[in-house]
């Protein structure tokens, strides 16, 4: 249930962002804030229902951003894999490095992405370096936007938590 | 196998949804993207939210506009309406100054063109053009400033009249559609002789002893003759309209079209001195005192 509710969470998320966009700047720049879920995931998540849960996320922004079926989902699952070893390693904590975090995460995905699509589709399709600059941007903006997604995954995360009686916190 | 897949459950699963993904991707990256299904589903339910959340927007941005961000429009309305009034009365005067620049690069230009007579420039400041009475202008230019009694009276289009009377400061101007105003002419075509005397109402005038011998023609330009002692020569008088050459008499019955409209001249010049015509005989009762320039 809870992998699912984060997975429909990230929809929602994809479709504001698409909705916001269209107003701010009218595509001007670009957002992937689907990311964050990812990246809370990989922080907060069990192994299961964050696999679960990431690779439903991918598959929200296959969809969101038009790209080749799997290309977003093995990355999102990829990202997943890479946070949770960092996260193994390094203890990240806070608001913002949870927005370092998320904004490294979708600059990864954003130039892994463009490279796949190098090597897999024809060359007039695949996105080249010129994009590098837009990436990070979109990378930067996501960051900075970050903080809003980890209350809202904060939340969802709330809505399953129990009480047990007696227990000190 | 069972309890190995039991232990390694995990990261079989990462695996799969790694592999799994990827072996999609490159498998379907060579075809157009196509949405299937599922991803119809998706927009279908998604769609409704983006068109809500487009809604919510465009309202916000009209209430905004439409109510929110008029608030002292009224004050700033009118404040700009004074500001156009106040610009159109500029624009108005700038437009009589554009127009008064006009008529007087037009006298200027009269002026340079005979250098030989001196000119005194004049605004009218008065008009009498009624019925009963003389037809005069009034000018703001009088004896103080060379303007004397039967001195020429002209601008740049022609003939106003001549000066009747003259005060230190100012003069009148006896117009050229008077009764009492008659002036030597020619055609400028044919060099006819004729007189043009005013008919006591502006726009008019009648054309005087051009004999039917004459050839003169409707439409024909006449100017100033040179032999009344008063107004030097080739000064566009007026043009011939209305001609009648049926019946007796001597002479032409015809109407002239005065080349001013003196209801409408702001601006004259006043010829202070002329050389005299050579082959002309002035009559000595007219002849003027002449001045050098």
């Amino acid at each position: 249930m809870k992998p699912l509710l984060h997975i429909l969470f990230a929809l929602l998320l994809a479709t504001l962002q698409a909705a916001a966009l269209r107003w701010l700047g009218g595509g001007s720049f670009s957002l992937m804030l689907p990311v964050a879920c990812i990246v809370y995931l990989a922080i907060h998540a069990g192994n299961v229902e964050g696999t679960v849960g990431a690779a439903g996320v991918g598959y929200v922004l296959d969809h969101s951003l038009g790209t080749t079926k799997g290309l977003m989902t093995f990355l999102a699952v990829s990202v997943f894999v890479a946070v949770r070893a960092l996260n193994a390693a390094v203890d990240v904590r806070g608001r913002l490095g949870f927005a370092a975090l998320t904004a490294t995460a979708t600059l990864v995905m954003s130039i892994s992405a463009a490279l796949l699509v190098q090597m897999a589709a024809p060359l007039e399709v695949a996105p080249g370096l010129r994009l590098v600059p837009r990436m990070l941007l979109e990378a930067l903006l996501t960051g900075v936007l970050s903080p809003a997604v980890l209350l809202g995954m904060k939340r969802i995360d709330g809505l399953f938590r129990r009480e047990e009686p007696g227990l000190l916190r | 196998m069972l309890q190995l897949l039991k232990r390694y459950r995990e990261l079989i699963l990462v695996v799969v949804l790694l592999l799994v993904p990827l072996g999609v991707f490159f498998a379907r990256s060579k075809r157009p993207v196509e949405r299937s299904a599922v991803d119809r589903a998706v927009v279908w339910l998604t769609a409704p939210l983006e068109r809500g959340i487009a809604f919510c927007v465009t309202g916000a941005f009209r209430t905004w506009t439409r109510y929110l961000a008029l608030h002292g429009a009224a004050d700033r309305a009118a404040a700009m309406g004074r500001e156009l009034n106040l610009l159109q009365m500029e624009r108005q005067q700038l437009l009589q100054e554009r127009a008064e620049a006009e008529r007087l690069r037009r006298l200027l230009g009269f002026v340079q063109s005979s250098p030989s007579r001196t000119y005194v420039g004049a605004r009218v400041v008065g008009v009498q053009l009624g019925p009963v009475g003389l037809q005069s202008l009034l000018i703001d230019r009088g004896e103080d400033d060379g303007v004397s009694r039967l001195r020429p009276v002209v601008t740049a289009d022609g003939v106003v009249g001549r000066v009747h009377s003259a005060t230190a400061h100012s003069a009148e101007v006896l117009v050229l559609t008077d009764r009492n105003s008659a002036v030597a002419v020619r055609a400028d075509r044919t060099r006819a002789r004729a007189d043009v005397r005013g008919l006591g109402k502006p726009g008019a005038c009648k054309l005087e002893y051009a004999l039917k011998a004459e050839d003169v023609v409707e439409g024909d330009l006449l100017v100033t003759a040179g032999t009344d002692g008063v107004f030097p020569r080739g000064i566009p008088v007026g043009k011939v309209s209305d001609l009648r050459k049926a019946g007796n008499g001597l002479f032409h019955d015809a109407l002239v079209t005065p080349a001013v409209d003196v209801t409408r001249v702001e601006e004259v010049l006043v010829i202070t001195s002329m050389e005299q015509p050579e082959e002309e005989v002035v009559p000595a009762a007219t002849a003027l005192p002449r001045k050098k320039p």
